[in-house]
């Protein structure tokens, strides 16, 4: 009979059927209405005080700091660590952490080959390490997370951290710190990187900008003096009183690290600060701008648009990258960027009317924290300036076949030592423990495969990407980086050239709140 | 009539269909494990698991040829539809799995292995030739 096949009736059959199709559809429509989409690692802390209307503030400029002296072929700076208080956000007093009294801390300008020492003095509660990002830097002034500079007012206080570190060389109150910059020109950044609290420290006010600029690069003629825009990007959040919130489980950031279970995958602010200042806004001229972007966010990723309030996208041209110019432009319609990348880009606002506003908005965030700037075009203006069509000739072309080693890492949440945390390898970070021993000058191939959202940082190299999940780098790999931003479940390769020098250095994820709870790894360059 | 063929011939469609669903079930278990061995940071399991959706997918698409033969030569049709609502899931699964989207690619990957596991048993309780049923 055709209504009994195989002991089923037809109705059971579609009754079967039916609940597995119900099933799946129910199954996959929760995971559509969980998922995060656009991805996303981390949660969001919301501010306790009413946020101000965007593109109100001005655009404050990180004022260049002097040197204290330039006898001898060095620039020598003096940097004071030490508390101050800002008004962020209109009518509100926050207290910071800072370099020198202000966030970001003053940008240093300095010419490749031209050594660089900076005297850092804490006056803060707090140990403290400086480490120059992206820096050629002998490890002594790499500032390694147990380098202490031991606080001026606790100066026999104990180092705040668990781990014994019989490498670690200790100093009292200050520390000099050598940069030889013998390195292509491009835009630094320095932080605090003390061990266990260093996204606290930076969430709190300790980052500022380092620029490394030479002749080959001036005379390219990109817009430059005040046509030329740093533009230090971070989420923050405010609490009632003011101040800064974050989620420490010891707001001393003395004794325990880590924060809030709730934000074990990373701390996002939902107040967008440009140099300092909420959703500001700049006036330009009708011409080409050099923004020398950098996402100093401890876990918040932008995908970067610059829109005309009628809907216009501009370009945005990439000269440069982490580690410098690239070989030729890159014109993109959005930016990817993650916490510790650098963009140097060229946008040119010729196109534009006086009077337009030209925003630029973060296509990965949500509420307030889709706009991050604004641009009003002021005045038409001369434009003397332009983008070369070869920018570098310098670049390294080191190939897969030069690799005298291939590494592979897991960057993943696991179990460390007290509970869970974030690890390199399956292990979480152990001063004491070498997990990469390379020779000076071997070049290497690296595998890197992440679980969820993991900025990937080695210092005191660049890198080159050869691929991403198996296929060819994306348009914003070019050039030569220091950071690599690996989205959930991606794997990429790059090759790098462990030169310059000697010593014991770090990689790590630059989401700064899983750098501290565990994702950091050794390298010995010997 | 059509249907009734050689009994041979039906028996060898039958066959060749059993055997593409058992080959499917091997390919897709594959899936699964290459993905576990790549989050632990085995970067060559990555390709392993882009070739095997090669395979899997390639192997969907013999089973839907197959599946539309059954259709015509053994009048059944429950394989036909069976097998194509699991070559439309592992298309999505596919693209789903190059454009990263995985709150997409796992649970439908998931369903897809459960889908084929219940087919293979289906495919293998009882025989699709109608002849011995009709008879």
């Amino acid at each position: 009979m055709p209504e009994r096949d195989h002991g089923l009736t037809r109705r059971r059959v579609l009754g079967i059927g039916g609940a597995l199709g119900l099933v799946a559809t129910t199954g996959l429509s929760t995971a559509a209405a969980l998922a995060r989409r656009p991805s996303s690692t981390g949660a969001e802390l919301r501010s306790a005080v009413p946020l101000p209307p965007p593109f109100q503030v001005p655009l404050p400029i990180p004022a260049v700091l002097p040197p204290v002296s330039t006898d001898g072929g060095v620039d020598r700076y003096v940097i004071t660590q030490r508390e101050a208080e800002a008004e962020i956000l209109p009518g509100l007093r926050t207290p910071l952490w800072t370099y020198e009294g202000v966030f970001p801390g003053p940008t240093i300008e300095s010419r490749r080959g031209r050594p660089v020492v900076v005297t850092h003095r804490n006056e803060l509660p707090v140990p403290t390490v400086v480490h120059l990002h992206g820096g050629r830097t002998p490890a002594a002034s790499d500032g390694y997370p147990t380098d202490l500079v031991l606080p001026a007012r606790h100066a026999t206080s104990h180092t705040g951290h668990g781990m014994h570190d019989p490498r670690a060389v200790v100093t009292e109150v200050t520390r000099d710190y050598a940069f030889p910059l013998d390195q292509r020109p491009t835009l630094l950044w320095y932080h605090d990187h003390r061990m266990d609290f260093t996204a606290p420290a930076i969430w709190r006010g300790l980052a500022g900008l380092h620029v490394v600029r030479d002749d080959a690069e001036d005379a390219l003629g990109l817009p430059s003096g005040p046509r030329e825009l740093p533009l230090v990007i971070a989420d923050r959040a405010f609490a009632a009183d003011g101040g800064l919130a974050y989620p420490s489980l010891d707001p001393t950031l003395s004794e325990r690290p880590g924060v809030q279970d709730r934000y074990f995958a990373g701390v996002l602010g939902d107040v967008i600060l440009v140099n300092g200042a909420p959703w500001p806004v700049h006036e330009v001229d009708a011409a080409r701008y050099r923004l020398r972007l950098l996402n100093a966010s401890n876990a918040r990723h932008y995908e970067l648009e610059a829109v005309t309030d009628d809907g216009r996208r501009l370009d945005l041209v990439q000269v440069g990258a982490d580690q410098g110019l690239l070989a030729e432009p890159v014109a993109h319609r959005a930016l990817p960027t993650a916490p510790a990348e650098r963009y140097d880009v060229v946008i040119d606002f010729a196109g534009t009317r006086v009077g337009d506003r030209v925003r630029l908005v973060n296509r990965l965030g949500s509420g307030r924290a889709r706009d991050v700037m604004a641009f009003r075009v002021a005045r038409r203006a001369v434009d003397d300036s332009r983008v070369p069509r070869v920018l570098s000739t310098d670049l390294p072309t080191w190939r897969q076949a030069d690799a005298v080693r291939v590494r592979d890492f897991s960057f993943r949440a696991g179990r460390t030592h007290g509970g869970h945390g974030w690890l390199v390898g399956g292990l979480p970070f152990d001063p004491a423990r070498t997990d990469v021993t390379t020779g000076l000058g071997d070049v290497e191939v690296w595998r890197l495969v992440a679980d969820v959202h993991h900025p990937v940082h080695l210092h005191l190299v660049g890198f080159r990407v050869l691929s991403r999940g198996g296929r060819p780098p994306l348009p914003h790999d070019a050039g030569l980086k220091d950071t690599l931003s690996l989205r959930p479940g991606e794997a990429a390769e790059i090759i790098t050239r462990f030169d310059g020098y000697r010593g014991r250095y770090l990689f790590h994820c630059h989401n700064a709140e899983h750098e501290d709870l565990g994702m950091m790894a050794n390298i010995e360059v010997v | 009539m059509a249907a009734r063929l050689g009994s041979v011939a039906a028996h060898r469609t039958e066959w060749v269909f059993r055997a593409l669903v058992s080959a499917h079930v091997v390919a897709i278990v594959g899936q699964p494990v290459f993905a576990g061995a790549y989050l632990t940071g085995d970067y060559d399991s990555l390709r392993w698991h882009a070739v095997g959706a090669d395979v899997v997918t390639s192997v969907g698409y013999l089973q839907l040829i197959a599946a539309i033969v059954v259709r015509f030569r053994l009048r059944r049709s429950g394989p036909l539809v069976a097998t194509a609502a699991v070559v439309v899931a592992e298309t999505v699964q596919y693209f789903a799995g190059l454009d990263g989207a995985l709150w997409l690619h796992v649970p439908l990957g998931v369903m897809t292995v459960a889908a084929l596991v219940v087919q293979f048993v289906v495919v293998w309780r009882q025989s699709l030739v109608r002849e011995a049923v009709d008879a």
